[in-house]
């Protein structure tokens, strides 16, 4: 008996061990690429700039307000559709944006951090439309929002995030320009935000955020 | 003891890591793809939308037509975004079989300087396309319905076929990929039957949209 409850403390102890490696573990720790050079710089605001928000079920967080419109088929409980506006410099709606988003099977705690699949269609009116591909490490931001919710931890927001880790070869987006005279174009472009609050009652948080692109002639125009 | 407490403690630590690094945290279920092989190379798969069910959201331009309709909960876009015909729309993607896969998002913009359709297809099991298109001429389904005896404000049961991509259209095309669809080429048709539309102007019917693709040189 008194074995098994020092090996009981022992595994309670290394688990707690391993789990704490987890939380602070520097490999998690996304290492952004510079926005620097960006062709547009659009910005947006959450929730005021949403214009509509469908989560899957297995993504909405323990706890929050039910909701109806969730998606609940297996194959996509696991994804979010997002459409927000964004401004330009001078705070006018410049852009569409619509994000499908789905966990990434690269998610790994250890080594990667929580990653997310993020496709944008991106659309400016009377210029076109870009096609961005992003993979997110949303693992910072889980790490900081959820003791917040479920524990009751002091918020020491407002807190900046640059999640995006790839796929571009230095952890940028990569950018397909789809209409208009983003026809044949390729670039990258790097996300950031900036959380603005915590509301642990919803379980839901208010940000600004911004996405830079970037933006040249296509490899093929360009003979590469 | 000392043993025993020393071994349990490795045994947690390395247990919780090893659960950190080879648990799948991140894997999305799959169903079996819906694709045949074409005969001259290739394969070929169809995605399949249902309307009403499959409409998530939709916000555009009033110049649009009743496609621009926004849906319960979804807020307008503001009218900066509206000077120009602009549609935005999200549905849910089905497999040839019905099968509810993944999402989908289309903007089409009729503006003279940036007119087009761009498609973004989601299977969270096998990655995204981009497809685009030149796009459909502005309200080409209302007209079409219109045609068919369709009137504003009343309900309307029928057929009305419109293919906004015809088949073996060249400039509609499979423009890029991640994952599974990385590197494909390929071209797509967009049929679009409407059996009925509400007296709201809610649409009644399918989108079908064909993919052929090859592996890209």
């Amino acid at each position: 008996m008194k074995y098994a409850i020092v090996a009981l403390l022992g595994l309670l102890l290394g688990a707690a061990a391993g789990g704490a490696v987890i939380y602070y573990n520097p490999f998690t720790q996304p290492s952004p690429p510079s926005a620097d050079g960006a062709d547009h710089a659009l910005h947006y605001d959450l929730p005021g700039e949403v214009l509509s928000f469908t989560p899957g079920s297995d993504v909405v967080p323990p706890g929050t307000p039910k909701r109806d419109d969730v998606f609940w088929e297996e194959t996509i409980g696991r994804t979010a559709l997002l459409s927000l506006v964004l401004e330009d410099a001078h705070d006018k709606p410049a852009a569409v944006a619509s994000r499908l988003l789905a966990v990434s099977s690269r998610t790994d705690l250890l080594l990667a951090g929580v990653r997310v699949n993020d496709y944008w269609l991106l659309t400016i009116p009377g210029e076109g439309t870009l096609f961005l591909r992003a993979e997110t490490n949303v693992w910072p931001f889980l790490k900081e929002t959820l003791p917040v919710w479920y524990f009751g931890r002091h918020w020491k927001g407002p807190t900046d995030y640059r999640p995006t880790a790839g796929p571009g070869a230095d952890g940028s987006a990569l950018v397909v320009g789809a209409t208009g005279r983003f026809a044949g174009l390729e670039g990258s472009a790097v996300e950031k935000y900036r959380i603005t609050d915590l509301d642990p009652a919803s379980r839901s948080a208010a940000a600004t955020g911004e996405i830079d692109l970037k933006l040249a002639s296509s490899r093929v125009a360009a003979g590469q | 003891m000392k043993f025993t407490f020393l071994f349990a403690l490795l045994l947690g630590f390395g247990g919780v890591l090893a659960a950190g690094h080879f648990v799948p945290w991140g894997a999305q279920v799959r169903l079996p793809s819906q694709t045949r092989v074409v005969a001259n190379g290739g394969r070929s798969e169809r995605f399949v939308i249902r309307l009403p069910v499959d409409r998530v959201a939709a916000a555009g331009a009033k110049s649009a037509g009743l496609r621009a309709e926004t849906t319960a909960g979804a807020r307008a876009l503001p009218p900066e975004l509206t000077a120009e015909p602009l549609l935005v729309e999200h549905y849910k993607l089905r497999d040839a079989a019905g099968n509810v896969v993944g999402l989908a998002a289309r903007h089409w913009s009729g503006d003279a300087r940036a007119a087009g359709t761009a498609w973004s297809l989601m299977i969270p099991s096998r990655g995204a396309m981009l497809l685009t298109a030149p796009g459909e001429a502005r309200g080409a389904l209302d007209a079409a319905l219109r045609n068919s005896g369709y009137s504003p404000g009343s309900a309307w049961t029928g057929e009305v076929r419109v293919a906004f991509a015809p088949g073996g259209a060249d400039t509609a095309v499979v423009a890029a990929g991640s994952d599974e669809f990385a590197g494909l080429d390929g071209r797509y048709s967009e049929l679009w039957t409407i059996t009925g539309v509400s007296e709201t102007g809610e649409l009644r019917g399918t989108i079908e949209i064909d993919t052929i693709t090859r592996r890209g040189s």
